[in-house]
């Protein structure tokens, strides 16, 4: 007689086959000896491994997973809002740079466009050096310099009347860098021709 | 007052509940503690493990979805650990554990296919073989004897908790059963007249 194979009557013995394979079975075992004696060895293969004990846990084994656990909570609660750790690291520093970069971007720009205006708002055209310096030096000391001003020169013909050399308009010219331009009243405390100047 | 199921207890730790947690703890320590140790042999190591498995529960406890039983989520756990830890220990040279020190080449004896009446063994001995035999499958096949034969999964639950078909759950088991009754032929026939 031709024995079962394995597996079958391995899923025989642990009662996996349907109720009309189960009964073939049944019949076969009924007539080899071999295939009984298989069936019989998983059914005591159960029993046996029945006899390895499960170790117990040691009598500290719940305080220490209590103790991890709170450890946990407590590094939970530590973290606070840095709960998620370099996700929400990486947002804020992204966050961060974007807001420095744009308070110096906004700066910059503000700087580059306001100088100018502020002079222009400044310096009413009606309030130009030779018509009231004294007025728009009050204002803005550095609008009435001698680079930045319109400066009055006397006509050459004045000067040679005034027995002024055209040495001494360069003179005069010097005279703006220590003082407005546009105090004419300056120039008749000019030296006369001739006469040395005193250092 | 009748028990609460797992599935209650879970989800009141999900929404905060620590006795809950601490009811499954009780609940479950001996069977995962137990399992590990059937996993890795070593006790230390097995106890680890269990702490780490109720750490990562309570760590996804706010995740947690019923969709499957409590059980199959925390074996599932536990058998990822434990084939990690086994993994993780492949290369190490595997040291004989505590009750293997001072008894001899047991198994070695035990699966000579010419046993004698002097290999008649007394109940630890047997228990060690037992173990020796289990511990020599592969670590897949191990893990689902040790599911399906002491932690009572079933085929369905073994196939969720190694995440492949029922069908490949038989033939693992097949082959697994089928080795360790080769194994411990020597103990089936003890019975046998």
């Amino acid at each position: 007689m031709n024995c079962l194979d394995r597996e079958r009557l391995f899923n025989y013995a642990h009662r996996l086959l349907g109720e009309q394979q189960a009964a073939q079975v049944r019949t076969h075992l009924g007539e080899c000896s071999q295939c009984r004696e298989a069936v019989n060895h998983y059914e005591r293969l159960d029993a046996v491994l029945q006899e390895w004990k499960p170790q117990e846990p040691s009598a500290w084994f719940d305080a220490r997973v209590r103790q991890a656990v709170e450890a946990q909570e407590a590094r939970r609660a530590a973290r606070g809002f840095w709960g998620l750790g370099w996700v929400r690291g990486l947002a804020l520093a992204s966050l961060g740079v974007l807001v420095i970069a744009g308070v110096a971007w906004l700066t910059h720009r503000h700087r580059s466009v306001s100088t100018p205006s502020t002079l222009a708002t400044q310096q009413p055209p009606q309030t130009t050096a030779a018509q009231a310096p004294a007025e728009v030096a009050k204002l803005n000391p550095r609008a009435v310099t001698p680079r930045q001003t319109e400066k009055p020169r006397m006509p050459a013909t004045e000067l040679q009347s005034a027995g002024v050399s055209p040495s001494e308009d360069e003179d005069a010219r010097a005279l703006d860098d220590y003082d407005l331009v546009a105090d004419f009243d300056v120039l008749s405390e000019l030296p006369k021709k001739g006469a040395r100047v005193a250092n | 007052m009748a028990m609460e199921s797992d599935l209650e207890l879970m989800l009141r730790v999900r929404a905060g509940d620590a006795a809950s947690f601490e009811t499954l703890l009780r609940r479950y320590r001996l069977p995962l503690v137990g399992f590990f140790h059937r996993m890795v042999r070593d006790r230390a190591l097995a106890e680890d493990l269990a702490q780490e498995a109720f750490l990562r529960i309570y760590r996804a406890r706010e995740r947690y979805q019923p969709e499957a039983r409590f059980t199959t989520w925390l074996y599932r756990i536990a058998t990822n650990l434990a084939l990690n830890a086994i993994r993780d220990r492949k290369d190490e040279v595997p040291e004989p554990a505590s009750e293997d020190l001072d008894r001899g080449p047991a198994f070695e004896r035990f699966v000579d296919p010419k046993p004698t009446a002097e290999q008649k063994l007394l109940e630890g001995d047997r228990q060690r073989l037992i173990r020796q035999a289990v511990e020599s499958l592969p670590a897949n096949q191990r893990a689902a004897v040790i599911l399906h034969k002491y932690q009572e999964a079933d085929y369905r639950q073994i196939a969720q908790i190694l995440s492949v078909s029922e069908s490949a759950v038989k033939s693992l088991l097949f082959r697994a059963y089928e080795t360790l009754r080769l194994r411990l032929e020597p103990l089936l026939r003890e019975g046998q007249i």
